[in-house]
């Protein structure tokens, strides 16, 4: 967590290359074929349920078995390593990437993403909260609730398997929650973002600065 | 003195009658699957009470990590009766005497991958070894619930402790059984049953559990003997090479072709209605929506609309 901030050179940052660049590697071994091409628009993962896959991306093929890689993003697509096409690739080989434009929400979240300690899900699976700090949450809400490091904070969920998730990292209160009960979390992303209480001041002057810019630009 | 009194001898006994029913057309090897099944149920405590099986096992845990021990892998917990059940999120379970109510401590040595079939094991065992000595239809629902003529008639519940000595993590099977119980609070009368309900009389409490336990047993020793096949680069050992557990939950439920109401947490939250339409080699529910788009559920439940 920093306490220092240069707000002009993030946002000018944010105002001159609104965009994500998001890579896409190979999910596993297998033979590669590109379902895409170069300045492609490609939707995102959609409906109520999130149901309707994104645009297939590439298909990879092992031992027989072919598996489509749907975005999980929209955006165009910028890069395509084109050589891997027809060729067998090792799992984690970068094979495109994205350029997803960015929302507002989006453009806070990434920033806030670098001052807040973020709390990645352990495994692909569900997520709800503890009981106890559901409860304070409830009272409270999370912005007063403090967690530290070796406390039980989250219920990991699969396959009617309930696993207790320990936070790991510095002491503070939760300031932002990514994950919604019910809706599957992949490994690695962040469930909470945690920060020192006395950061929140500065959090809030992040975002205040960020709406204020962005509404009077775009 | 409890009246649910299973041995671990009485267990090993049945769960050695799989090696009788050997098949010549089986491509797996039923002494490997009954060698790795068989410390389920080496020790059992039965208790004429609980609050809880799985804060007891907790307990047992920590007191034996505190002691510079591991428990034994496999130990059953039961109680004629548990005064402060519960399911899954704050739902209650009712547990008086006449049913089958514990857990099982099992240490998690098996890989990531296969940990999720921890919770399907759970609901074969139970709607083999009723199948087994009620000769009745009992099916299975996704994940685990054992079901009769729609009404439920056993759940099960796995929950994940890590000891604070060594780290060490266990998965604590919790099974609720409805046997000889055949009173239910109003809120349950319509969706439980129990097996002394459908059959008209009481059956004998300890030779059930040992049955089921028996089929716990060697459904473990399923998943130990698939992991090794795994490994090994043999493939499963089901038809068309899938994972057998798969198979003989696929033989045991009535969950695909049907309508269903899917949530995270159903009754409270229910999300949306699909059709189940099969199993991904993962154990996670395939389900076709309205809009002809498909899903898989690796967590969740279901309620049949039909």
């Amino acid at each position: 967590m920093s306490n220092e901030l240069d707000f002009d050179e993030l946002l000018s940052r944010y105002k001159t290359d609104p965009f994500d660049y998001v890579d896409i590697f190979s999910v596993h071994t297998g033979r590669v074929s590109f379902k895409v091409g170069v300045n492609q628009e490609v939707a995102s993962v959609s409906g109520e349920w999130l149901q309707v896959p994104g645009t297939a991306l590439y298909e990879i093929n092992r031992e027989r078995n072919p598996r489509i890689v749907n975005a999980q993003v929209n955006g165009i697509v910028a890069q395509i390593n084109t050589e891997f096409e027809g060729q067998f690739v090792e799992a984690g080989v970068k094979l495109m990437t994205i350029k997803h434009p960015l929302k507002k929400k989006e453009i806070i979240e990434n920033i806030l993403k670098d001052v807040l300690s973020l709390f990645p899900a352990p495994e692909s699976a569900k997520y709800f909260f503890a009981m106890d700090i559901q409860s304070r949450i409830d009272k409270k809400g999370a912005r007063a609730v403090t967690i530290e490091s070796g406390e039980e904070i989250l219920t990991m969920s699969l396959m009617k398997r309930d696993t207790p998730v320990y936070y790991k990292g510095e002491r503070g209160v939760i300031h932002s929650i990514y994950f919604k009960p019910g809706v599957s979390v992949r490994q690695g992303e962040p469930l909470v973002g945690v920060c020192a209480p006395e950061m929140l001041p500065l959090i809030q002057k992040i975002i205040t600065r960020v709406k204020a810019e962005w509404d009077a630009e775009h | 003195m409890a009246d649910n009194q299973p041995t671990p001898q009485a267990v090993l006994q049945q769960l050695r009658r799989e090696l009788l029913a050997q098949d010549s057309d089986d491509e797996y090897n039923r002494t490997e699957i009954v060698r790795y099944g068989a410390f389920v149920a080496s020790v059992i405590e039965s208790h004429d009470q609980l609050p809880r099986a799985m804060d007891h096992a907790r307990s047992l845990i920590a007191s034996s990590a505190n002691s510079g021990q591991s428990m034994a892998s496999g130990t059953v917990i039961l109680a004629d009766e548990m005064s402060m059940c519960k399911g899954r999120f704050t739902r209650s379970w009712h547990a008086p005497r006449g049913g089958v109510w514990g857990c099982m401590v099992f240490a998690n040595t098996l890989l990531p991958q296969w940990r999720s079939f921890i919770s399907l094991t759970a609901g074969v065992a139970c709607c083999e070894a009723v199948r087994e000595i009620c000769d009745i239809p009992s099916s299975v629902r996704w994940v685990n619930d054992v079901l009769f003529e729609g009404r439920k008639l056993a759940g099960f519940l796995v929950e994940s402790y890590t000891e604070p000595v060594h780290r060490e993590e266990f998965a604590l099977v919790g099974f609720g059984i409805n046997v000889n119980n055949t009173a239910f609070p109003a809120e349950l009368a319509g969706s439980a049953t129990s097996l002394g309900r459908i059959l008209g009389r009481d059956i004998d409490l300890s030779l059930f559990t040992t049955i089921f336990l028996a089929r716990l047993a060697y459904n473990f020793g399923i998943l130990y003997h698939e992991e090794a096949r795994d490994l090994r680069g043999d493939g499963f050992s089901g038809k068309q090479k899938r994972h057998l557990l798969l198979e003989r939950w696929l033989y045991l439920s009535d969950t695909l072709g049907k309508r269903v109401r899917y949530g995270f947490d159903v009754m409270n939250a229910p999300q949306y209605l699909a059709q189940a339409i099969g199993l991904d080699p993962s154990g996670g529910l395939i389900l076709r929506l309205a809009d002809g788009s498909m899903k898989i559920e690796h967590s969740g439940e279901i309620r049949y609309l039909e």
